[in-house]
């Protein structure tokens, strides 16, 4: 106002009645500059508002629980992306895998949880899912966008709905696929070696006999043209959850079912045993401490082309792919696991191991920060970032991961690795997934790993891995039990999976 | 002569096969630590390499560096560390006054010291349930104090039937002397009998400190993300089958989680030369 009188002291006539006409005193400049002001405050405001809207979760902490360190380095992967697209802070606290479905059991029985965002392997998914929120209210209070036709089809039975209530979303995707050199099998020697010893040509085996047959071929020379004394094949045959799906993949094959409808087990009946006994009869033709390997011994023998063919997880494609480890980045190739022969047609049943999933905790005080961040992880955008990864051990689960153009031309041959676990997808065949799963799993694979350390024959493991079963069933109430397994028999039956002992013959 | 060079063969032999003997031995058992040490300070492509590679061409502390920029190494080190202190400490100064009750005044009668051991039988896992539950109640999860009075009464029972024995083995007379002095029972137990059971004391401390730190179940079913130890750590790196990328830090985890264990065995092993003891009434 001091301008104004001031202005109207020194202007000339003209411009004193024009201000006078504006009664208040002030200026066409000040009017501007007020209009601009207001402008600014009304477009910085609404900005303001807009961006609060955008991050309604801002400053908010999301405590999430994993089983490795591993996973916690792919969090590391998206935390600075979700920071900056939210505002949210992601905490990840690792409890080792030994100690992790007990102890998250035990917070969730107690009603809490120190943690809101859960990982998990699906196979528990019996144990986990009454501490899980159900999905679908958020995706509606929210507007989650899930991208749930995304999902490849194989994982959503398995890793994302219990009972038909969609409760979680999935972190990893987790079959077998076959990997091979494809030195051993297109060096003319070995082909005309082994077409000399077998009376059939050697290419990538397409049923179980045939693996057998390469890896009995394949140990104790220098099958790259070498001095080296190589080894015939790779796998897992650790206790604890490996060597059982080694022995699943033939046990399937063979006609087999973990239960029959009575929740009698059927791992001990003739394709369980064939299955066992020829992983025994083969043992010798792995590296030695073949007993004793996790995931990635093997993994690395195949990328330093000491084993001329492994079935293993899909992650190995990327290791096999990273030119920072592996000797054979130009020479892999990648196809479906064996089967089994039967009139003509190959009979293949590839584990589905589970993965992880990733769900929101019933107990978490901050469930709606919980979702976005949930949201966020499994986008396809981010989940692809985790997925291609070398590091992160996690592997594809969405279509839109195998289409991605980035993934196929990640490294040569990424294309048919992709292809190939697609294709897999037609032949898999879920863990056991009711309550108790995990304890199931434990009791086979011991028996599995001790007939392997050849103390104990195949029937007799086999045998002992049913008591234990029967056992496990009793304890958690035979009748609940047979209720779950009906449900999950019903659905491997729609997937092709039914007892047929009479396949073991042939 | 012949007889004296014999004996000279016989006892080169002699010294040769017992040198030979602790070599192997040492080897044996020193081997896979020298191997995680190694691997600790090796990078990654030659964790697997064939043949393999004994020593590191490029030693590196990357993986250490790793350990504390990326995991909660600093953290769970400086737990460990809090928790197997002041357990050893408590275990200490609970063991010793029971054990002198014990000893001199036959406290809780003559099966007192057999029960004491009868409660070291008890597996922890069957315990960790009800403990859980009931440290849930009095809001002890995810605390120094729920851990340190859990270890402090599981190690109680042990330090004290090895206490009992070295008390014992002090002769009452030193004692007496001390009470004629003028001196009370806890002046007595402070100032003559402590000074001699040292090594035993040693032993109890580095029992606590070394079981504390190593243990497990425990530390991992009562703690959250700010109380963990170093042995869960070690868990977290090498669970879930780890990639390549983490054995380097894996192994540094147990390099570090060997190294206070180590500094505390090294600093009381010189008490624990028991006999001190004998001779104190002779002459």
């Amino acid at each position: 106002m001091q301008r104004v009188v001031h202005t109207t002291v020194r202007g000339d006539n003209g411009i004193c009645k024009r201000e006078h006409g504006m009664h208040s005193g002030w200026s066409w400049r000040q009017y501007i500059s007020v209009l601009l002001l207001a402008c600014t405050l009304v477009i910085g405001g609404l900005g303001l508002s807009s961006s609060e809207a955008a991050k309604p979760y801002e400053g908010t902490t999301v405590k999430m629980i994993v089983n490795g360190e591993f996973l916690k380095y792919a969090m590391s992967l998206i935390e600075p992306a979700l920071l900056e697209t939210h505002g949210i802070k992601l905490e990840v606290e690792v409890i080792p895998g030994e100690a992790f479905v007990t102890k998250t059991l035990l917070e969730f029985t107690n009603g809490q949880s120190p943690w809101d965002l859960i990982m998990f392997n699906p196979s528990n998914f019996a144990d986990y899912h009454r501490h899980f929120e159900p999905l679908d209210p958020y995706i509606k209070k929210l507007n989650l966008k899930l991208d749930l036709d995304d999902v490849a089809k194989e994982y959503r039975s398995t890793n994302m709905y219990w009972g038909g209530t969609l409760y979680a979303m999935p972190l990893d995707g987790d079959i077998h696929i076959m990997f091979y050199n494809k030195v051993a099998f297109e060096r003319p020697e070995n082909k005309q070696r082994f077409k000399e010893k077998y009376g059939y040509d050697l290419a990538p085996p397409q049923t179980w006999k045939q693996w057998d047959d390469m890896a009995a071929f394949f140990h104790g020379w220098g099958w790259d043209g070498s001095d080296n004394k190589l080894f015939g094949a790779g796998a897992s045959y650790k206790e604890n959850g490996f060597s059982l799906h080694w022995w699943r993949s033939r046990f399937f094959a063979y006609g087999g079912q973990y239960f029959d409808e009575n929740m009698k087990p059927l791992i001990n009946t003739k394709p369980g045993i064939r299955a066992l006994e020829e992983l025994v009869k083969t043992v010798d033709y792995y590296p030695p401490g073949v007993l004793l390997f996790e995931s990635e011994e093997p993994k690395t023998m195949l990328i330093k082309g000491e084993v001329p063919m492994l079935v293993s997880w899909t992650s190995t494609g990327k290791r096999v792919g990273d030119p920072n480890q592996s000797l054979i980045v130009d020479k892999a190739g990648y196809g479906v696991i064996p089967g089994h022969l039967v009139d003509g047609k190959v009979i293949r049943a590839v584990p589905n191991t589970g993965g992880r999933s990733l769900a929101i905790s019933k107990y978490s005080k901050v469930k709606d920060a919980t979702a976005v961040v949930l949201e966020f992880i499994s986008s396809p955008e981010q989940s692809l970032k985790i997925d291609m990864d070398s590091k992160t051990l996690m592997d594809p689960w969405r279509n839109s991961h195998f289409a991605a153009e980035k993934f196929r031309s990640a490294f040569p041959g990424a294309g048919e690795y992709l292809d190939a676990i697609k294709e897999s997808f037609t032949y898999t065949v879920p863990d056991p997934q009711i309550p108790g799963s995990d304890e199931y799993r434990r009791r086979l694979s011991e028996a599995v790993t001790k007939a392997l350390q050849k103390s104990v024959p195949p029937k007799e493991a086999l045998d002992q891995a049913a008591e234990e079963w029967d056992k496990i069933t009793k304890r958690r109430g035979l009748s609940k039990q047979k209720e779950f397994w009906k449900q999950q028999a019903t659905a491997m039956k729609e997937a092709g999976v039914t007892f047929r002992p009479e396949l073991a013959d042939k | 002569m012949k007889r004296v060079s014999k004996y000279r063969v016989r006892r080169f032999l002699g010294i040769l096969f017992t040198y030979l003997g602790v070599a192997v031995a040492l080897g044996f058992f020193l081997f896979p630590f020298l191997w995680i040490l190694t691997t600790s300070l090796k990078g990654n492509e030659d964790y697997f390499s064939f043949p393999p590679v004994w020593l590191p061409t490029h030693p590196s502390l990357v993986h250490y560096y790793g350990l504390f920029s990326r995991g909660n190494g600093w953290l769970y080190f400086k737990n460990s560390l809090t928790i197997s202190t002041l357990s050893m400490l408590a275990a200490l100064c609970f063991s010793v006054p029971t054990a002198y009750s014990v000893a001199r005044f036959r406290f809780g009668g003559k099966l007192f010291t057999n029960f004491l051991l009868l409660l070291r039988t008890m597996p922890a896992i069957a315990l960790v349930i009800p403990i859980y539950v009931l440290y849930r109640q009095l809001g002890l999860i995810n605390h120094y104090f729920g851990l340190i009075l859990l270890y402090t009464v599981f190690y109680i029972p042990f330090a004290v039937w090895l206490m009992i024995g070295f008390i014992r083995d002090v002769p009452k007379e030193i004692e007496e002397a001390a009470l004629i002095d003028g001196c009370s029972h806890l002046q007595a137990l402070l100032r003559v009998i402590l000074p001699i059971i040292v090594p035993g004391l040693a032993v109890v401390a580095l029992f606590a400190f070394i079981t504390t730190w190593n243990e497990f179940l425990f530390a991992v079913i009562l703690t959250g993300a700010e109380t963990k130890t170093m042995m869960v750590l070690v868990s977290s790196y090498t669970s879930g089958s780890p990639t390549d990328t983490f054995f380097g830090e894996a192994s540094a985890s147990v390099v570090l989680g060997i190294i206070p264990a180590f500094l505390v065995a090294f600093a009381l092993q010189r008490y624990l030369v028991k006999g001190l003891a004998l001779g104190a009434v002779k002459g």
